[in-house]
């Protein structure tokens, strides 16, 4: 699954740690996330789409949509 | 260092993980250093008893019976202390954490079955030396696989 996490992470310049602590998840799970290594769970997707004011479809997409 | 200064510090520093865990806001990585910390102080204690329980077996060759296997039973609870502070851990732990123990345990689980399974064969087809292959030898591979495991597993999501 690809995402836009990254992108809209440097839009507020926050660090991964930032992001992590936003969540409440590990700096590493952000990182796995970011590089699609991890797709995070439904809760923890809509915690992201939460935060960032933005329906979960337009940060997390599967493969080959945009 | 003595064993009354380590364990100092290590109280020491349990404490400053636990208050900067419970800190609003703070990283996760807090609570997980605090568990790990917690983890290790139990397995110290742990393996300590269990080095002892082993050099009491090993000195009192003749001593009675009950007493011998109530030596031998003697890190059990310290054993489940820890366990009962790892599974605190796990449940502490964010998503990605807890799948990584799962990969580790998938990984090792397995393998030890097959390794002991092999031994298990190996004993019928050839003599194996107790006093290489007994159960107090073989016991080490598990936590040995299981932290091969958790290498492969974090490397994984790196």
């Amino acid at each position: 699954m690809t995402n836009r996490l990254k992108v809209l992470r440097a839009e507020r310049s926050w660090s991964q740690a930032d992001l992590a602590r936003h969540l409440g998840v590990s700096r590493q799970t952000i990182n796995a996330i970011e590089t699609e290594k991890y797709d995070p769970s439904l809760p923890l997707a809509l915690k992201v789409a939460r935060l960032f004011a933005q329906p979960v479809e337009q940060i997390f997409y599967l493969d080959g949509q945009t | 260092m003595s064993l009354m200064h380590l364990a100092r510090r290590l109280n020491s520093a349990i404490g400053d993980a636990k208050r900067a865990g419970n800190e609003a806001g703070a990283a996760i990585e807090h609570t997980n250093k605090y568990y790990g910390l917690r983890l290790l102080r139990a397995g110290l204690f742990w393996i300590s008893t269990y080095a002892m329980s082993r050099g009491l077996l090993a000195l009192w060759p003749d001593t009675e019976r009950s007493v011998r296997v109530l030596i031998a039973l003697a890190p059990v609870p310290l054993f489940l202390w820890f366990l009962w502070i790892w599974m605190k851990g796990v449940v502490a732990m964010d998503e990605l954490q807890r799948r990584i123990e799962l990969e580790a345990l998938a990984f090792a689980f397995p393998t030890c079955v097959v390794i002991l399974m092999t031994l298990g064969l190996l004993e019928l087809a050839v003599p194996l030396n107790p006093d290489d292959w007994s159960y107090r030898h073989l016991w080490a591979m598990m936590p040995a696989l299981y932290y091969a495991g958790l290498w492969r597993a974090k490397r994984k999501y790196e």
